[in-house]
Order: C-alpha cells, then structure tokens, then sequence
C-alpha cells in the first residue's frame, strides 16, 4: 500500500474554520456571559491635557447599590509599564485609572460597574471630573519645543527616546557621490480597525481562588502574566482565554490596562466583570499607529549606485508607553528596516519617539515598516527622476543579488527572490505602462504605475527582542500534541488564530508528520491552558509555531511507528504512515490502523514493545533564527486620476511575494488580499485627525474611512517559493506583507501619474486635486 | 454607545401618531427606518423621551396628480428606482437615488426620515430643493405646507414644529420635454457627499424653455442657483457651454472647508460637477429630439 494521503502541506485545503465563522457558530468576547455579570463602562477624559483634580462620583450615590465605581483613588499603584532598556529612554507609567493628570482624550478615568451595560452607561454620565486645563502637546514642533512643558513632572522633553543607529562610513559615501537627494516623507496617524473592538470579562472563583479572563487578545498568556505580577496572584491560578477574536491586525497584540483593570474589579466585587469596547472607544483610545516623519539623504554615484543613506526618524507616540513593545519600538523599527533590499554599506540613522496628548501608537500590521517602506521605495523613485532612470532599472542597479547578505547593520538576509520578482513584476505590468503612456499629457485623465520593492523580517525570535531589551524578550512558539485513544489528535498551540487559517495550516502540517487526515485534527489555541508562548503576531506563527507542531508531531510519528512494527511484526525501518493507517513499505495488506495504535498506546498498554511508556504526546518549541528570516515582495499600482475632481480609480493591483514553503496557497492569498486592503486603506483614506486642542475629530466611521469593496481592485498575486534554511518548514512570515507596499505603490503610481513627488498620505481625492493643481502651476 | 431611556410608542394610524405627537411634544420624534435618528440616539447626540414608531402608518404612495408627484412620507429609497412615476417625471432624482448610502440604507430609509433630518449634503432634500417640492406637515392642529426652500433651515435643522409630522411630499413635474441629471463625489461610494449638482432642463424646440439646478455642499442646505437658471432660460441645447457654466457655478459659491476637504477643492468640485451634471442633462434631452 502506497501513502494514499496527498502531501498536505502546500495543498489548497478549504479552511477548516470557515464553517463555524460563516454559519455564526462562533463565539466571540460579547457571546460569553456569566452569570451575575456586573457590566462596566469606562469614564474617559474628555480633554487632551489637565491635572486631574477631583473625580465626583456624588450623584451615583443614589443608584447603589445597584452601582460601584472606582477611580483612581481606589486602585493604589496599579499601572502599565512598559519600558525599553535604553539609558536614553525617560519612563512613565500609566495608571490604570487617571491619576493626577489626564494626557489624552479617551484616557480612562472612572469605571462604573452596574447590573447592566445601559445602566451602566446612564451612570458613567453622572461622572464628573474636575480639571486645570493644560496646554496640550498635539504636533511633532510642539513635542520637539523645549520651552513646552513635558507631559510628564519629572522628564526633562518630550522626546521618549532618541538613538542612532549606524554602520559603514557614511562620509566617504558622501564624499564619493555625484548626486545628494533629500526628501521628508510623513505618514499619517491611523490603525487596523478589527470589526470586533476589545473586550474583557473576568471571573474569580474566591473558592479555589482562581482567576478566568477571558479577552479579545492576540497574546493570552503575555496578559497572564501581567495580571499575575501586577495583582501579586500566582499565574498557576489563573487562565486567559483568547475566545473567536473578530480581527486583531497587532492592535490586539498589546496587554492593555483595561484587562488588568476587570480582572482586579472581578476580585473587588466578587462579581464577575464584563467590559466591551464600543466603537467611539475603539476609535480614540484602543491603540493607534504610525504617525512617522522621515527625513531621507541619499547618496548616489553617477552610474545610479546607491552609496549611502541618512535617515532622520521622528514618530508621535502619544501619551503612554504601550505593552510589550514600548515607546521606542516603533521608531527603532523604523530606523533598523530602512536599509531594505538595497546593496549599500554606508548608513546612519537618528531615530526619536516623541509624546503628544494622543492616543498611544502601538503595533499594527507591519510595525513602521510600512511607513519606511513608503519613505524608502518613494525615495527610490525619487532619485531615479532626478538622476533620470527608470524606476525599475534604478531598483535593479541596487538590489542585493547574492545570498546570505550581510546588510550594513550587520542583519543576515536569507535567500529570496529579490530580483526575480522585480523582473516579473516589469514583465507584468508591461501593458499598465504603455496605457499611463498614452494619457500622459491628458489634462483630465491620466494613469500612473508605481511600485514598491521590499522585504520583511518575519519569524523574529528570542535574539531579536533580547537585543532590541524590549519587555516581550522572549519569541519562542510552542505546541503540545496528543493523540487520542481514537486516533483523533488535539493540538494546544500556543498561538491565538484571528483571522490568520491556523486551525487548517497546522493541521496540515500535523497531518503530513503523523499520517492522520485533518478532519481528525483539532486545534485549540488563544488559551494560557497551551504551553507558554507570546501570542500571534510578527509573521510568526506560520515558520515557527508550524515549525513546532511539526517537531511534536514528528516525535509522535515517531513512536507510533514503533508501535505499529511492533504489531505488524515488521523492522521499524519499513514502517510508514498515511490515511490514518501504519503500514509496510510495499505491503499495501500488512497495516494496522492508527486507532488501533493509539488504543494501544493509551489503553490497551498489553500491546506495547515491552519496557515502552504509555502515552502519545509531545511538546515542542521553535525560536526565531538570530536575524529572523526574510520575505520579499514587490507590489504594483495602476492608478487613474480624473485630474479635475481629483478622484482616484485603482485600476490593477499586483502582488508578486516571496514567503519561502507555502503551506497553504489559500491562506497565502487570502492573507496578502486582506493586508493590501488594509494597505489601500492607509494610502488612500484612514487618518485620525486632533484639533489644535487635541480633541479627536473621526471617532465614527463617518469621519474615519476604511477601505470598501467598491473601491478595491481584484488584486492579483504571485509566488516565488524560496525555502529558509532557518525554519523547519522552510517557511517564512508572510501575514503583514500585504499591508506594507500599498502606501509606496500607490503613492508612486500618483507620483507616475502626475509628474510630481508624492510626499505624504493619505491620498484623498481633495489632496490629490491640489496636488494635480501644483503638477500644472509647475510648482 | 447605548441610547439613554426612552419610551416606545407604536403609532396605530396618523391620528393616533399625531396625538402621540402632540402628548409629547419635543420629547418626542418619529422614527420609521431609523437609519440616522438610531445611530444618533446611539452617540447620545439625540436624546428622545419617547419614539413614536409610524411603520404601521402607511404613508406610502407614490401617485400623480395635478401635474405632481405626491410621495409619501414613508416611501423608502429603493422603491424610487423601479417606480415608473418617477423614472417617467423625475429623472434627476432617480440618479440621485443612486448615490443614497448603501443597499441597506436605501432598503429602510424613508423620505420624510431623510428630509428631516436634514444633512447637508444628503441627496433627497437636494431633490425636494431642485424640484420646488411642497412639504406637507400634520398634526393635530391640522396641515400645512411649507416650500422645500424654506423647511431647510440649517444643517440638520427644519422647519417642523413640536407635535408635527412629515406626511408627504408634492413634487411638481417638469412641464413638457424634459431631461435631469444629477453628479455627486464622496471619497468612497455611499459615503457622504464632498459635494454635489442637479439640474433639470424643460425645453421645447432645441431651446430650453426652463431649467431648475441645486446645489448639495455649497452651504448647509441645499441652494438653488437663479444666476445659472437665468442663463440656461431660452438657450439652445446645442449650444449650451457647459463647462463655461461650471466655472461660472464655481464664482457663485463659497463653500466651507473642514479637516477632509479644503475650500478650495469643494468649490472647483461642485463647478466641475455642476458641469458635467448639465453636459449631461443637455446630451439626455438632444437625445430624445425627434
């Protein structure tokens, strides 16, 4: 009998959790409701920036008891802290409640707990603060003043941290080039935006003094931890459970002081606590991203060589340090990627992070890179204007051709397919350039192509956050397996899956190792009872909790093996597995099936080679390589812009990627769409704007425009498969991908369209009309 | 984002609406599709005492009569697009259907809803403005009528009183040989409007013998431009400079700018679609000559 089980890695496998998410059998943060559940609403400031001088709870006094609030008066120290390890670095905590000062509209000042959420609400009204107002802090200039007062007493700026970073000899580059190119390229403040907001609900069993939460969290066991050490509990007493969570984008990927908050308002009240984000509080006060400037200085030969490259990074963080990839993270991620795909060993990067009375900037989908990406890959078309090449031929002059490449950070870049996918890329867009050729000139129409060229470091480990002295530190995956007396096989995976297909890709790669179909597979996850790991989030759990699972499964093939050429009488050696059955090589009537093994592993122990333990469980870790394993990619825009009303039209949208072993083409599809509509999103609309006073101004989906279906194109994508040594599948991160090259396409192809550099996003028709306004006045 | 505490009262018929009406005063507002008085009262921007449900009212005819279309209060957008009354009398307003919110939106969302509430930029009250719709208020007082022009008081604010209700609208019918257009621009579809323009244009022998426009984000109501109309008045169709009228529509307006769309883009973009809006109105009626 030959292995009839097709090969399940790499096979287009119908996802296995589609069902219960389309039949609305699944179960999110809002569907658990325990019993005698208080509900909580949060009081939030409504001012950027004062000194908090009283909270009057006074007029909730009539409602008790069916009312309980708490302030910051009621919680002692409790706070997030969240600090990077720099000496630079100024620390500042953030009370879970305000305590003293309040440093951003949407910062949580009271929690009123009633019997239920409309009541709630009522007596959240009843709450009234007493401030002295501040002057708020709501630009880069305002936090970069040092004649403005710092947003915290004992910090001497502003600025939370500003660092270098540099390697090669930047002078000699300039002293070499022919051709010096400065630009300052922003991004914009905006975040992903989840359908499902946060949520928390707590629960503590006082009897066996333990404590359940359950959180819409890409990173339960983080969350444990956290509420362990802030509220002095033993973590062996408490369980988070991450149910269905409705999209996460890394915004989920954060501990958040609300989880801390109910968890210890569960223990206050002896109630269970339930807390559920609306969409205004999602909008002003969950976690925003980007908000980068970039000032670039590039160094060019006259034959178009890139020799050197300056980079001056500022990011607005906001008002606090968020959990665990701090203040510093964004900014530093920024300046580490900024060299790219680009053969160039001269750089120096000045990166800073400042504070602003804003909601705090986090992690979303691709983590500054695709702020730099814009800066780099606009950078790039800006150069190739000026020294007049072609974009592509620029790109291809520079790109790194040989592998591993040491880059001039000291980064070791694996295999890809850098150049391969440049030039796939030209092949296929060859016909959108002839069109943009034939409207340049127009003056109502005209159609631009525009590219970006970039990698992404996925599958960071351990190394990575250690030299980076981030509070994650650790970024090892784990998976414990264990087969069933059935022969059915339970994976607890120390991932959380969002949105990202885990329940079928480590299944399948399950199934490959262990000879046991998918259907017979489940896979838990998004729940502290897997062996420890830091959640779901970095392009990370595809090469390396599929790499774990795979080594567990392995172990467990392994031994089930064993146990059949014991049954079958047959050497070890001979013994295969496939279609949930052990047979012989060559033997098609000499099998037993795997039930049959697992029975006998489990219960029918008689049946065991003797002296062999009973049991058919492993558990298995994989940690990131020390410089992560790199995807590549290649995005490309067609844009048409009606130059008179300024409105844009994506035509075609092409991906061309590189993610190493695929293990499943559908997730792969699926999860670069989804991050190019995220991307669009960010390129063409979503932008949280403050006033002058710090008031947010898009706090509804009115005013903060997300990416729909009329607007987005079909989007094309494309593989080269490049497996990493580094990973054991071969596999390299590919879930924030999709998300980084659409502000730099699109922004070049309006650059392409229009004849004039792009600078900034978002691209909205009435910036696009002014920008075609100055492209005509020659400006 | 839970509405605060409110009572529910389910109109049986008109009279009985409007005694709810009366009863309760400010306190007290309609509700039928609820598409923007809901999220409001969500936001806790609106704050009703009470909410008088008028679904059961019917409400919802449309017929001719008197050289009019009389639409009823709670006729919801979609009908608007397989209505032959409409597609026959009021073509403009037909393309501006098209641009209300999304399939849902138009599902439940009625006119007198839509009216009241009053937004800006929203399509149908640009409709009711364009056309010289009459409005017809009840309560239990009696009716009244009140020219479209003058219910549109400012942004999200009318002229119905405490205790009245939108029950109809009496659009006239364009007179003759008619063609109607309408242009509008949002950042994404269904969104609400950077700026809009519709025109009507009655003409007789190649020669436009009246012409009705709007203007929808050139103010906080809709506005009619008399200068454009003026201009239009005895033109020939084949002559008609459309473009030329655009600019002109753009020096007649000073529109507002806000954190998405500057001033200056909002004017440019209400001439330039005023332009088209009236190239195509012209294209539709040379079309139709025998």
């Amino acid at each position: 009998m030959k292995a009839e089980t097709p090969r399940q890695i790499g096979a287009r496998v119908l996802r296995l959790e589609d069902p219960r998410l389309l039949s609305g059998r699944a179960r999110y943060i809002d569907d658990i409701r325990p019993a005698n559940c208080l509900h909580l609403k949060f009081v939030r400031a409504q001012v950027a920036h004062a000194r908090l001088l009283d909270v009057d709870t006074s007029m909730l006094a009539d409602l008790e008891p069916a009312v309980t609030v708490f302030t910051g008066k009621d919680i002692g120290k409790l706070s997030m802290k969240s600090h990077q390890d720099y000496p630079e670095m100024q620390y500042a905590e953030q009370p879970l409640l305000a305590q003293g000062r309040v440093r951003f509209v949407g910062e949580p000042i009271a929690a009123v707990l009633a019997e239920d959420a409309y009541l709630a609400e009522d007596a959240a009204e009843m709450v009234f603060a007493d401030f002295d107002f501040l002057d708020p802090v709501t630009t880069m200039e305002q936090a970069l003043d040092p004649a403005v007062q710092p947003l915290f007493d004992h910090w001497k700026n502003n600025t939370w941290v500003e660092r270098q970073m540099k390697g090669g000899d930047l002078q000699a580059a300039r002293a070499a080039a022919a051709h010096v190119i400065r630009r300052t390229y922003t991004n914009q403040r905006h975040t992903g935006v989840p359908m499902e907001g946060r949520g928390v609900v707590a629960e503590y069993d006082p009897g066996q003094r333990f404590l359940t939460v359950w959180s819409s969290t890409q990173m339960p066991h983080l969350v444990r931890t956290y509420i362990a050490e802030e509220l002095g509990l033993p973590e062996s007493r408490i369980r988070v459970i991450a149910p269905d969570v409705g999209g996460g984008f890394g915004v989920k990927g954060q501990v958040f002081g609300e989880e801390v908050l109910v968890a210890w308002c569960a223990i206050q009240t002896g109630r269970p606590v339930k807390w559920i984000e609306d969409r205004r509080e999602n909008l002003m006060a969950s976690i925003h991203a980007r908000d980068h400037r970039h000032t670039l200085e590039a160094y060019v030969s006259a034959e178009g060589r890139l020799l050197g490259l300056k980079a001056d990074i500022t990011v607005d963080i906001g008002a606090y340090s968020t959990y665990p990839f701090s203040a510093a993270g964004e900014s530093g991620m920024a300046a580490k990627v900024m060299p790219g795909p680009y053969d160039f060993q001269a750089y120096e990067a000045t990166f800073r992070s400042l504070a602003t009375n804003k909601c705090p900037n986090g992690t979303y989908r691709g983590v500054a890179r695709p702020s730099a990406v814009f800066s780099q890959e606009r950078l790039m078309d800006d150069i190739a204007r000026e020294i007049g090449m072609d974009p592509i031929a620029f790109r291809l002059k520079n790109i790194i051709r040989t592998f591993p490449y040491r880059n001039v950070l000291g980064f070791s870049y694996d295999p890809g397919s850098y150049v391969e996918s440049l030039e796939k890329t030209r092949e296929l867009l060859a016909p959108d350039f002839a069109r943009a050729s034939a409207t340049a000139g127009d003056p109502n129409r005209r159609i631009g192509v525009g590219i970006a060229c970039f990698i992404e470091q996925t599958a960071h480990g351990t190394p990575d956050f250690t030299r980076r002295r981030v509070p994650i530190e650790t970024g090892y995956i784990a998976a414990r397996l264990e087969v069933m007396t059935d022969g059915h096989v339970l994976i607890d995976l120390g991932l959380q899956n969002h949105g990202q297909g885990l329940e079928t890709t480590m299944a399948q790669v399950a199934s490959d190792a262990l000879g046991i179909t998918p259907d017979r597979i489940y896979v838990r996850h998004g729940d502290t009872s897997a062996p420890y790991s830091v959640g779901t989030w970095g392009s990370r759990g595809g090469p390396l909790g599929g790499g774990a699972v795979h080594l567990a499964a392995t172990e467990i093939a392994g031994k089930m093996r064993a146990i059949a050429a014991h049954l079958l009488q047959a050497p070890v050696g001979s013994v295969q597995l496939g279609d949930n059955k052990a047979f012989v090589s060559d033997q098609p009537d000499r099998f037993v099936d795997l039930a049959y093994v697992a029975r006998s592993a489990l219960r029918n122990v008689d049946r065991l080679p003797e002296g062999m333990a009973p049991g058919l469980a492993a558990e298995a870790s994989v940690d990131g390589p020390k410089d992560g394993s790199y995807s590549n990619a290649v995005h490309a825009a067609v844009v048409d812009i009606d130059l008179r009303t300024g409105k844009l039209k994506l035509l075609r949208y092409v991906v061309v990627e590189d993610c190493g072993t695929i293990l499943n083409p559908l997730v792969v599809d699926g999860q670069v769409r989804g991050g190019v509509v995220q991307g669009i999103g960010s390129a063409l609309w979503e932008h949280f704007v403050y006033d002058a006073e710090g008031q947010p101004l898009t706090t509804s989906f009115a005013d903060y425009l997300m990416p729909q279906a009329p607007e987005i194109p079909m989007i094309e994508v494309h593989h080269f498969e490049t497996p990493t040594s580094l990973t054991p599948l071969g596999a390299k991160g590919l879930g924030e991908g999709g998300a980084i090259g659409p502000p730099a396409a699109i922004a070049n192809a309006v650059t392409h369209a229009l004849d004039i550099g792009v600078t900034g996003t978002p691209l909205t028709a009435s910036v696009l009309w002014h920008l075609a306004k100055t492209a005509r006045e020659g400006g | 984002m839970r509405p605060k505490e409110f009572v529910y009262h389910r109109a049986r018929d008109l009279d009985h609406a409007l005694a709810l009406l009366a009863e309760h005063g400010e306190e007290a507002r309609p509700i039928s599709g609820g598409q923007s008085l809901v999220p409001m009262m969500n936001l806790r921007l609106a704050r009703p005492d009470h909410l008088v449900d008028v679904n059961d009212l019917g409400l919802d005819e449309i017929r001719e009569e008197a050289g009019a279309l009389h639409v009823g209060a709670m006729v919801r957008h979609e009908r608007y697009l397989t209505d032959p009354l409409i597609r026959r009398h009021l073509p403009a307003l037909l393309e501006a259907v098209h641009w209300i919110g999304h399939p849902t939106i138009r599902r439940n969302g009625t006119l007198g809803g839509s009216l009241c509430h009053a937004d800006p930029t929203a399509e149908l009250p640009a409709m009711a403005v364009l056309h010289g719709a009459r409005i017809v208020l009840a309560s239990t007082a009696g009716r009244r009528e009140v020219a479209a022009c003058d219910f549109f008081k400012g942004a999200y604010m009318t002229d119905v009183q405490p205790g009245e209700m939108l029950v109809s609208v009496i659009f006239p019918c364009p007179q003759g040989a008619h063609s109607g257009a309408f242009e509008e621009l949002g950042e994404r579809l269904g969104d609400f409007a950077m700026g809009s323009f519709g025109v009507v244009l009655e003409h007789e022998g190649g020669v436009i013998r009246r012409a009705a426009t709007v203007c929808g984000g050139a103010k906080m109501t809709p506005i009619r431009l008399p200068e454009i109309e003026a201009a239009l008045q005895g033109q020939t169709l084949a002559g008609l400079d459309a473009a030329a009228l655009g600019d002109r529509v753009t020096g007649l307006i000073a529109p507002a700018g806000d954190f998405q769309v500057s001033a200056e883009y909002r004017r440019a973009l209400i001439g330039e679609l005023a332009g088209r809006a009236l190239q195509r109105a012209r294209d539709i009626a040379l079309n139709a000559q025998p």
